[in-house]
């Protein structure tokens, strides 16, 4: 037995299975791109908005507001929620020559936003009979 | 620096106290590895896969920079990023739709994220996040002249002398990335669109190409900048995906352990944590902070003295 201060400190035993380094290293690589190759075999690890797992461009279908993305055209969006594309750019004071092709986003001013034309379409709906 | 581990750990009173190590085995002093040789082993199978991880989101950056010089569009890096699906989250579950900006692929990401927090604690932001990866590329840059430039070594000591009775803000500091977190998630929740963008530096490096950059940039230089004189300041003070990633490790199963009967007490584990966890006090480092990346384990003269265990995640302490 010794003397000395700190000789005869208790050591905790270790609980658990020792995990060796180069197993950790493939489980963090392996579960990692694991989640994601199973996300791209299921089609769920979709990078863009803008075409489905199958490549088609997306388009909205009239179905809901929150369907309408910034990339979007204002033409097509019309005619998705069957708005006559006059009443839609006159409604934000768009020019009425505004090319349907013309993004929703690059047509963003104070009054026009890609949130605003989801709420003028969602007010105008309810009213519509 | 001294030219063997032996002499860094061995105190008079160690020697009276300790028997000489044997030659191998448990307890054994191994020796230590520097420059490229440091890269040999576990280290570097982790730069390499860091390395890569940055290379795939870099060539997504410059393909957007030509893009949108171009008037096109290919896939955003942004939509590589993990903390966009945990930002959507609630408007996922409750409408079924995403918040702008945000694909299937920020989700997927997230999740992949969150069960790798499960499985291998905070492995993510040490051996993945680009991010992590670069504040690692200044701060071994910026220990690479201090070792070279005896004026940049004594200039570095100097600011850590001055800077040395603020380390008591240190531990309320660590605190701030849970509130970052629970304001972007509940930002994002409450007004329908990501609060927390417009001051994220990995979607300020994403866009700096494109000529639209804010008040993110500012903070992507500060965090770089910062990484020149301490170790992953955006992980350790700032980072709201590490802390969401660091709650889900404390459910864990993996996690270091320090053997007393051969650890020598030589802090070196302590000094290399880029997360500054006191790993030498620690007999299991359960630290939500723990970011994986073995560093203590690599820098351990002792065989055995610090290794990965499977086990229950609760107990021990640090």
């Amino acid at each position: 037995m010794s003397a000395v201060a700190g000789a005869e400190r208790p050591i905790p035993a270790r609980k658990g299975r020792h995990l060796p380094l180069g197993i950790y290293g493939m489980l963090v690589v392996g579960v990692f791109a694991g989640v994601i190759g199973l996300g791209s075999v299921t089609g769920t690890f979709q990078t863009s908005g803008r075409t489905t797992s199958g490549g088609e461009r997306v388009a909205p279908a009239g179905e809901s507001v929150t369907e309408i993305k910034g990339w979007m055209s204002i033409g097509e969006v019309a005619d998705a929620f069957g708005i006559p594309l006059p009443e839609l750019l006159a409604a934000f004071e768009l020019p009425a020559d505004t090319d349907p092709a013309t993004a929703v986003k690059d047509l963003e001013s104070e009054l026009f936003s890609v949130t605003a034309l989801r709420d003028w379409i969602e007010g105008r709906e309810v009213v519509a009979p | 620096m001294t030219s063997s581990p032996i002499t860094l750990i061995d105190t008079p009173e160690r020697r009276t106290t300790r028997a000489k190590p044997p030659a191998t085995g448990f307890g054994s002093i191994r020796r230590a590895r520097r420059g490229l040789a440091a890269l040999k082993g576990i280290q570097g199978a982790r730069r390499a896969v860091q390395l890569l991880v940055l290379a795939i989101v870099g060539n997504l950056i410059v393909a957007k920079w030509l893009s949108a010089e171009a008037g096109g569009t290919v896939t955003s890096a942004e939509a590589l990023c993990p903390f966009g699906g945990l930002e959507t989250l609630y408007t996922f579950v409750t409408t079924g739709t995403y918040v702008p900006h945000v694909h299937e692929a920020n989700v997927v990401l997230a999740v992949a994220v969150l069960v790798l927090a499960l499985l291998a604690r905070g492995a993510f932001c040490g051996w993945i996040c680009p991010l992590g990866f670069m504040q690692d590329i200044v701060a071994g840059a910026s220990a690479f002249v201090r070792r070279r430039v005896p004026a940049a070594h004594r200039a570095m000591r100097a600011i850590h002398r001055a800077a040395a009775p603020l380390a008591f803000l240190d531990r309320p500091l660590r605190l701030l990335k849970y509130a970052v977190l629970a304001w972007a998630i509940g930002g994002a929740a409450v007004f329908g669109v990501m609060v927390f963008r417009d001051v994220d530096p990995w979607n300020a490096l994403l866009e700096v190409g494109t000529g639209s950059v804010g008040f993110g940039l500012v903070v992507l230089v500060l965090t770089l900048v910062g990484s020149l004189f301490t170790d992953r300041p955006w992980c350790n003070y700032a980072c709201p995906l590490g802390a969401a990633n660091g709650l889900v490790a404390k459910l864990s199963p993996v996690r270091l352990e320090r053997s007393a009967a051969a650890c020598v007490d030589c802090n070196l584990c302590s000094r290399s944590c880029p997360m500054k966890i006191d790993v030498a006090k620690a007999t299991k480092v359960t630290s939500p902070d723990c970011i994986g990346c073995l560093e203590c384990v690599e820098a351990c003269p002792r065989v055995g003295a610090l290794e990965l265990h499977v086990g229950l995640p609760i107990g021990g302490r640090a």
